[in-house]
């Protein structure tokens, strides 16, 4: 009877000294691993062109239905999305839409601090998805911009 | 019927096809890409490869091209065998050795034949690294889009445009691997039909120039079976949207109709509906009664009281239909107004055209060809109209009449009918009996025995004198000269050598006197016991509906206007300006106290309203339309129009239950029209069996108006509002505006799309059709109403016109069409506009060297005291004393052709 009840405190007592893995977060923030699913990002070419060419297959690979491109061609007929819709509310995070292009254009990348307080906010055009991975989308820049 | 053997099942097949055919046709899957079914067979490709066996005990067997080889008894062939599946796709793998894969960019990518070929056959890795040859591309007009890196050097094209359609600009260039599909020099493609190239073409070399500017996914179109508006041949369309615009026409295969193509009219035509000519919001003008303050948007809710306003307080109301509207919307007209106050809409003379055609398709005993008939035919006489500018379609299928009679060489050679090359080298450029005789040269004459250009009586005197010939108790035509004739003669013994001739004529010349000739020539043959067919050209796409209503002409309902007692005039989707002399119509204007127009375009006459309500046009519509062979045919919605546009019919149903007086039943839905108009009119009996009514559900559900693999649902208009709006109702049909519902094979009159697994591209349709290039599965859509009455014995027409005779100082005017220009729908579309021609007015040599007139010198054309300078132009042929001016071109509307009027040299001053 009296053995349980030590081999339990056994344990408590280990872990009591042992390195605690909960994460003080937000104060603290967690090491990603390179592969982590967070927000998407289009990507640009070094020119600063946007790489998508509007070819809607992550669209019609996307199961959320949560993407919506309006397409378009330059003078030269190169192809670019005049405009991007993803709706980030809707989005189950599965990455068909990075899988699919055939361009690399889409990615997703790091970030994964998405909370808005309205629906409305999680809804990001092209000018959002391309800003850098790492900066978080700031729906007040949207909104004054 | 023959036995042939497939991975060793024995099937049934018809006899004298080729193995590909019969194989597309029993439901294999054989991949190909130089033999379409209109084209046939050529052997270019090498992939529609299969493996033949001698007999059951040959294991090895040998590797033949299934297109070019016969479906004989007994054959063994094998579709699975690896040697052959290995085999394409090497082909394919050699194909795509210059092809530069760019189907995320490509206009092709997803309703790819090549595509699907490429999966089809497997192959999927590239295993050279070489560089792949380049072109440069050319600018191929308004309509084609040229990219001709992705050729894989099929030869369909060139195929089609010069041995089918006619063309002589498209061609091919170079040798060995750099083989060239364009033209000689950049510039816009000078056929009528190169808008098949989009489809003909496997891969995305021509793809639609109009569509790129808003291009969508095959798959994220929501499309809908549609009818052409352009003319009056009702070719069946698949019309596409996303967001909100229409964004194409493809070709809806019809057995009896258009079957595989389309007019470049009719396919890029439909632009008007994006227009800024469409009007969006009911227009009025706001100080009543004043009938020169400005038209001025109003709210839905206010035109709607106002329209119910006038309606009620309105003794007397005319309704003015239309020849380019459903029958349902006219109905609707006609039941708001009553059936004495009820006009069709066109002109007296127009109106009188149409009216004939209908009595003697009626009268018989020649029954109307279908368009596709018109192939068949072995003999055909055209009397007075240009088919390539005014039924375009006809043209196309007359054109390949030509090689029936020559056909009995390569029958007497024993080659198929379907081994292409061949057969054109037996028939070695023979042409069967095609007589033309028109006004001027036409788009045919290139494939025509004889030609004959002359003024339209002369030209009903030709026809009633071949009728004569073919019979002798038809009336004889006196005085006629010797050399026209001796034509007669010949036109006669060629018909009647034919055993399924047929007589083409119609409105265009605007002459009774044509059509009764050709009725004539009809009759005669057929006492003479041939299978004789009448097609005749009818100029809008319903006008022989509304002939079948009976209504009033144009003319009378305004002269019953002045007559008084009238308040207001309803037009419907009408431009009288374009139908009858401007002050005519202001007379209209003036006699009534409402002037009410629905339209979809703010055409001179709804500029002139006191109120404009916005209609939706045909593909935010759904209507019946009656084409000129009298075949009613059904056009669906193929997404809703945004409010405040309505369908006509639904603003008149509104109007209807205001003016009810007692009456109790409305029509809410489609088919409750429908019933009431097949009561009141017994004639449209067959329309509502034209297709499945509003709450026919195939395995419960509505037919999905958008594909299966539609993207961007919860996301197109996450910008207007987060919420998801619940998909749009359609409770006038069994069709839902939704990917979600039945995706599978849809009975043809509801068919929105043509998709099979594995087969994206249009080709899919060979899953959809009974045998290759026959019926559809379920049936052609569309039902014929007007059927000849027994063959009774049938009284000649013989008001034989005198022979025309020019005078010096006036001239007969009579109408000259354009393709791109005469209709005014099409013309509102910028590409379409981009090809017609400007104004002029044409006259023939021998009246330019009496004028004293060169090519481009501007002419003055007096018409009934009204004065128009115009630009000469010299037409070789045009007979003396007529001169032509261009149907429908903007300055031009209106006039009531023929007319005579005076032409001179125009006064250096009024240049301008
Ligand atoms: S991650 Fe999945 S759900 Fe999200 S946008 Fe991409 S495809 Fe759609
Ligand atoms: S799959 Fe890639 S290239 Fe294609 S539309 Fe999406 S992001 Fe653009
Ligand atoms: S352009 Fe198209 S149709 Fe013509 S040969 Fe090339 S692939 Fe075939
Ligand atoms: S022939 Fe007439 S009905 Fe057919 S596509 Fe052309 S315009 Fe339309
Ligand atoms: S389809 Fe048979 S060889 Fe091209």
């Amino acid at each position: 009877m009296i053995i349980p009840l030590l081999q339990g405190l056994k344990v408590t007592l280990k872990y009591l000294f042992a390195k605690k893995v909960t994460l003080q977060y937000p104060d603290e923030k967690p090491q990603l691993a390179r592969r982590w699913r967070g927000r998407h990002v289009l990507k640009t070419h070094a020119s600063g062109k946007i790489k998508c060419v509007a070819c809607m297959l992550c669209a019609t690979a996307c199961p959320a239905e949560c993407i919506s491109i309006v397409a378009a061609a330059e003078p030269d007929n190169r192809k670019y999305p005049e405009s991007y819709v993803l709706d980030m509310g809707r989005c189950i995070w599965c990455g068909h839409c990075v899988e699919v292009c055939p361009k690399e254009a889409i990615e997703m990348a790091t970030a994964y601090e998405l909370a808005e307080y309205t629906r409305e906010d999680l809804i990001y055009d092209k000018e959002a998805l391309l800003q850098s991975p790492q900066e978080r989308y700031v729906v007040e820049k949207r909104k004054a911009g | 019927m023959v036995t042939i053997y497939v991975d060793n099942m024995p099937y049934q097949v018809r006899e004298g096809q080729n193995l590909l055919v019969a194989c597309l046709s029993l439901g294999f899957d054989i991949p190909h890409f130089c033999w379409h079914p209109a084209l046939h067979s050529v052997g270019s490709c090498r992939l529609c490869a299969v493996k033949i066996f001698r007999d059951e005990n040959d294991t090895r067997g040998r590797i033949f091209m299934s297109c070019m080889t016969p479906a004989t008894e007994g054959v063994r062939i094998s579709i699975n065998d690896p040697e052959a599946r290995h085999f394409r796709a090497s082909v394919i793998e050699w194909l795509m050795l210059n092809h530069p894969h760019d189907c995320p960019v490509c206009d092709e990518g997803g309703e790819c034949h090549l595509q699907d070929m490429t999966v089809m056959t497997g192959h999927v890795y590239r295993r050279t690294r070489k560089k792949k040859r380049t072109y440069s591309n050319q600018n191929l007009g308004p309509f084609i889009n040229h990219e001709m890196n992705r050729c894989i050097q099929c030869y369909r094209c060139v195929r089609f445009y010069r041995d089918y359609a006619g063309g002589r600009d498209l061609d091919v260039f170079g040798v060995h691997s750099r083989v060239y599909f364009g033209r000689l020099e950049e510039g816009a493609l000078e056929n009528e039909f190169s808008g098949n190239l989009v489809e003909i073409c496997p891969t995305g070399v021509f793809t639609d120039k109009t569509f790129k500017k808003r291009y969508t996914r095959k798959w994220d179109l929501q499309t809908a079976p549609s009818i052409c508006v352009h003319c009056g041949l009702g070719c069946n369309t698949i019309a596409g949207e996303r967001y909100g615009t229409l964004r194409r026409i493809l070709n809806r295969y019809n057995g009896q109709v258009n079957g595989y193509f389309l007019c470049d009219r009719g396919r890029f035509g439909y632009d008007f509906l994006n227009s800024d000519r469409r009007v969006r919001e009911p227009l009025a003008k706001t100080g009543q009664g004043s009938g020169s303050t400005a038209l001025e948007p109003i709210s839905a809710d206010e035109a709607l009281s106002r329209l119910v306003d006038i309606v009620q307080n309105s003794s007397r109301v005319i309704g003015i239909g239309s020849p380019r509207t459903p029958l349902e919307a006219n109905f609707a007209l006609r039941d708001l107004v009553g059936e004495e106050n009820f006009s069709s809409g066109m002109a007296q003379a127009e109106q009188d055209l149409v009216s004939l055609i209908v009595h003697i398709l009626r009268e018989g005993p020649a029954p109307s060809a279908s368009l596709r008939e018109l192939e068949s035919a072995d003999a055909a006489l055209i009397l007075g109209e240009d088919l390539t500018n005014t039924a375009p379609m006809m043209a196309l299928y007359l054109r390949q009449s030509v090689r029936r009679k020559p056909m009995a060489v390569v029958n007497e050679l024993r080659i198929p009918g379907w081994l292409d090359a061949a057969v054109r080298g037996a028939v070695q450029g023979n042409k069967g009996p095609l007589f033309i005789a028109a006004p001027i040269a036409a788009g045919l004459d290139d494939v025509a025995t004889e030609t004959y250009h002359a003024a339209p009586d002369d030209i009903a005197r030709l026809g009633f004198a071949v009728a004569h010939e073919l019979d002798t108790q038809a009336p004889a035509v006196v005085d006629l000269p010797a050399d026209r004739h001796a034509l007669a003669v010949r036109i006669a013994a060629a018909l009647r050598e034919a055993e399924r001739p047929v007589v083409v004529s119609g409105t265009s010349s605007m002459s009774p006197a044509v059509i009764q000739a050709a009725a004539n020539v009809a009759w005669a043959l057929h006492s003479r016991g041939r299978q004789v067919t009448l097609s005749f050209v009818a100029p809008e796409c319903n006008s022989l509906g509304v002939a079948l209503m009976e209504g009033r002409s144009l003319e009378d309902a305004i002269e019953m206007a002045e007559r008084g007692q009238v308040d207001t005039v309803v037009t419907l989707e009408n431009d009288l300006f374009a139908r009858a002399p401007r002050d005519l119509v202001d007379r209209l204007r003036a006699s009534c106290r409402n002037f009410v127009v629905i339209d979809h375009c703010l055409t001179g006459t709804a500029e002139v309203a006191d109120l404009v309500l916005p209609a939706a046009a045909f593909a935010e519509s759904q209507g019946t339309l009656v084409n000129n062979e009298g075949r009613a045919q059904r056009s669906y919605r193929v997404f809703p129009a945004p409010d405040p546009i309505g369908e006509s019919r639904r603003w008149l149903s509104k109007a209807v239950m205001a003016r009810a007086r007692g009456r109790t039943e409305e029509w809410e839905s489609f088919d409750d029209l429908v019933t009431r108009m097949r009561q009141a009119l017994p004639v449209f009996q067959p329309v509502s069996n034209l297709a499945p009514s509003a709450d026919a559900r195939i395995v419960g559900r509505k037919i999905a108006r958008q594909p299966h693999r539609c993207s961007g649902r919860t996301a197109m208009l996450a910008n207007v509002s987060m919420r998801e709006p619940p998909p749009p109702r359609d409770a006038d049909s069994p069709l839902s505006f939704s990917m979600e519902g039945f995706q599978g094979i849809s009975p043809p009159p509801l068919n929105p799309r043509y998709w099979a697994p594995g087969w994206n591209s249009a080709q899919s349709l060979n899953k959809f059709q009974e045998e290759i290039a026959g019926p559809l599965r379920g049936g052609d859509p569309g039902q014929r109403l007007i059927e000849p009455r027994d063959n009774g014995g049938r009284e000649y027409f013989n008001a034989i016109p005198v022979a025309f005779s020019p005078s010096d100082d006036e001239w007969l005017i009579l109408p000259s069409y354009h393709i791109f220009g005469s209709e005014e729908l099409s013309a509102l579309s910028p590409a379409i506009a981009e090809r017609i021609p400007s104004a002029y007015v044409a006259i023939g040599e021998e009246d330019a060297d009496l004028l004293g007139m060169s090519e481009g010198m501007l002419a003055r054309v007096e018409i009934a005291g009204a004065a128009e300078s115009l630009p000469a132009r010299i037409v070789a042929d045009l007979p003396r004393g007529v001169a032509l001016l261009p149907k429908g071109l903007e300055r031009l509307k209106g006039l009531a052709i023929p007319v005579r009027a005076r032409i001179g040299k125009a006064v250096q001053a009024e240049k301008s």
